[in-house]
């Protein structure tokens, strides 16, 4: 790469010839900042609305410093459960996931396991057709895994094909000598996997990891669809239900119900934004992964 | 022929150790058939026992009758039904606008982000903007509710400032597709732009040099060497995103009401209104069977114009 290269700064000169370039430099680093500034402003309005109890409208930062809707968050049954909820469901499906994506990854590119063809169509099969809405929820359904978290929300949703072949394109830069040696050593293709394989991969795990926690924890559908028992709603469902029916059910607000609404989104989105700056690469690098591989 | 015999007779003989070799191989292989059980089991439980409810399609089915054979007969009440064409049309109309749009952005802007040669600004820069990507449908959907509110939403805040009378955007016919282009394009436009920089960086540097000598100027490069370079890219791009159109779903039913129907119900909508909200399920599935053929149709042709075009198929 021409890292050093690119790490050298562009001088800006307005020395004739290189008047139109210096110009062009300044609009974009001018619009890239626009840019940016119209990606925060939105949520640093809410945040804005959810703190200032005087007046609502056009404003940027608060008159006035007012947790209260924060509080009524915390000491409201309807309004926190769903939020563990999230945690709950959210944590779970990571680990679910991520041991059965890698199981799946690991299996299936062991070239000279009889079968492992079928294993690998089988899977792609679903990135390309699936049953359709209708046919997933009776098949939920009739099932009877209705209302079960696990069962209808969970699990459907931490197979994705398309994790799986994102992890073996990364245990496939394993090198094959490693392995041998591991069998060599003795060691079970369980013991393998467990001591060889999932230590040397831990960039992909908390790549593929992250992609599942955040799908899981923006999850709303399948809550909406499987989960009628309002105690295992999570906390989009709820998000949702506030915004549109101006108000929560059995309990009463004493602040301004758009306080609480900016609240309620502050809170679904501040676990991400507090982790992102530090992980961002390994969002990125699942994306980029993905695409060199086609 | 006596080639031909020759090699049965090859094959006669190779056979047996390979049927002897397959069950070794097998038994070799049994660690890993176990492994793979749970995977299995939940592939064939959530891939594909639906599948076999498609067959539903073929039958007059609600929650209080057991499944009925019909025949074709939910399909002809589709065709003729105006709904279902119209939904069918505003899923092709708003997703191909969308999917245009959205190429065209990110081209852009990566191509402004790759013209930055400041490390640190570029890092900063792409941060910020990838963020509203992880942040749900229902939650853009409710920022944006807040925002364009006719009651006390900023938008109509700053409309009246400037003398004029509040609009109900979403709920606005005329105005409703717009503001949904728009909320798309905040929401993913950073990071769609991920994978152009990627091919940005691939463009051989070679090329520029050469036409710099030549008295290219910066523009005419980006014309005419740069957007070549990544044009696999972007086509690559578009024929994914060709085979998703009629998935739209999430982000037009959190956005969409009563009131904007006729502009923005989409053919995943429509199934849902029909399968879970009317819970006529035989209907439901079979407009949802008539998406996924189109779909598949969808994802054939495109593949087949990549492989005339880029020599080979985005789907391998």
């Amino acid at each position: 790469m021409n890292d050093s290269e690119a790490m050298e700064k562009e001088k800006i000169s307005f020395k004739p010839g290189h008047r139109a370039r210096a110009l062009f430099l300044i609009f974009d680093v001018l619009f890239l900042l626009i840019l940016m500034a119209l990606m925060i402003i939105p949520l640093l309005k809410v945040f804005v609305d959810s703190v200032d109890p005087t007046t609502y409208g056009i404003r940027l930062w608060p008159k006035a410093w007012d947790f209260g809707a924060y509080k009524q968050i915390i000491g409201t049954v309807a309004l926190y459960r769903p939020f563990l909820v999230s945690v709950y469901t959210t944590i779970l499906s990571t680990c679910l996931g991520l041991l059965l994506v890698t199981l799946a990854a690991y299996v299936i590119m062991q070239k000279e396991m009889p079968g492992h063809k079928f294993f690998i169509n089988m899977i792609l099969f679903t990135m390309m057709f699936s049953g359709g809405l209708i046919p997933t929820y009776l098949n939920i359904k009739n099932l009877g895994f209705m209302n079960n978290v696990i069962l209808s929300v969970i699990l459907p949703c931490c197979l994705g094909a398309y994790n799986i072949i994102l992890m073996k394109s990364f245990f496939e830069t394993i090198p094959e000598t490693l392995y041998e040696a591991a069998s060599l050593d003795g060691c079970t293709p369980l013991m393998t996997f467990w001591k060889v394989v999932l230590p040397l991969s831990k960039p992909a795990l908390a790549s593929i990891g992250l992609f599942i926690a955040v799908g899981m924890w923006n999850e709303y559908m399948h809550f909406i669809l499987y989960i009628q028992d309002s105690r295992w709603k999570n906390f989009q469902v709820k998000v949702r239900d506030l915004i549109l029916n101006d108000g929560i059910s059995g309990t009463s607000i004493t602040l301004s119900e758009e306080m609480l609404k900016s609240a309620v989104v502050i809170v679904v989105v501040l676990p991400f934004l507090l982790i992102y700056p530090f992980l961002q690469k390994y969002f990125v690098k699942g994306v980029t992964v993905g695409a060199v591989k086609g | 022929m006596a080639g031909l015999k020759k090699q049965k007779g090859l094959q006669a003989s190779v056979q047996p150790v390979r049927k002897k070799k397959l069950k070794q191989r097998i038994y070799e292989y049994r660690w890993f058939y176990l492994m793979f059980l749970p995977v299995f089991l939940t592939v064939l439980i959530y891939g594909y026992f639906p599948m076999i409810g498609i067959l539903y399609a073929f039958t007059e089915y609600t929650p209080f009758t057991d499944p009925v054979f019909i025949g074709v007969e939910n399909f002809k009440v589709l065709f003729s039904s105006s709904m279902f064409w119209r939904a069918f049309k505003n899923t092709l109309q708003i997703s191909t606008t969308n999917l245009v749009l959205s190429i065209v952005c990110c081209v852009g802007l990566a191509l402004l982000i790759d013209e930055i040669k400041s490390v640190k600004f570029r890092k900063v820069a792409q941060t910020v903007i990838y963020i509203p990507h992880f942040i749900s449908w229902v939650v853009v959907a409710s920022i944006f509710t807040m925002f364009l509110s006719p009651k006390n939403g900023i938008v109509n805040a700053v409309i009246q400032l400037f003398g004029g009378e509040p609009i109900y955007f979403l709920a606005n016919d005329k105005w409703w597709r717009p503001m949904f282009y728009v909320i798309n394009r905040w929401k993913e436009t950073g990071w769609g732009t991920i994978i152009f920089i990627a091919a940005l960086a691939g463009v051989d540097q070679e090329m520029h040099e050469a036409a710099k000598i030549d008295g290219a100027n910066r523009l005419q490069r980006v014309i005419f060497i740069t957007l070549p370079a990544i044009s696999g890219t972007i086509l690559t791009v578009f024929i994914l995103n060709l085979a998703k159109v009629l998935n739209l779903f999430d982000s037009v039913w959190v956005l969409q009401n009563s009131m904007v129907l006729g502009v923005s119900d989409v053919i995943e909508t429509y199934v849902y209104r029909m399968g879970i909200t009317s819970a006529d399920y035989g209907m439901s599935t079979a407009a949802g069977l008539f998406k996924s053929v189109v779909s598949v149709l969808l994802v054939t042709i495109a593949n087949k114009i990549s492989k005339k075009v880029k020599g080979e198929g985005v789907l391998g």
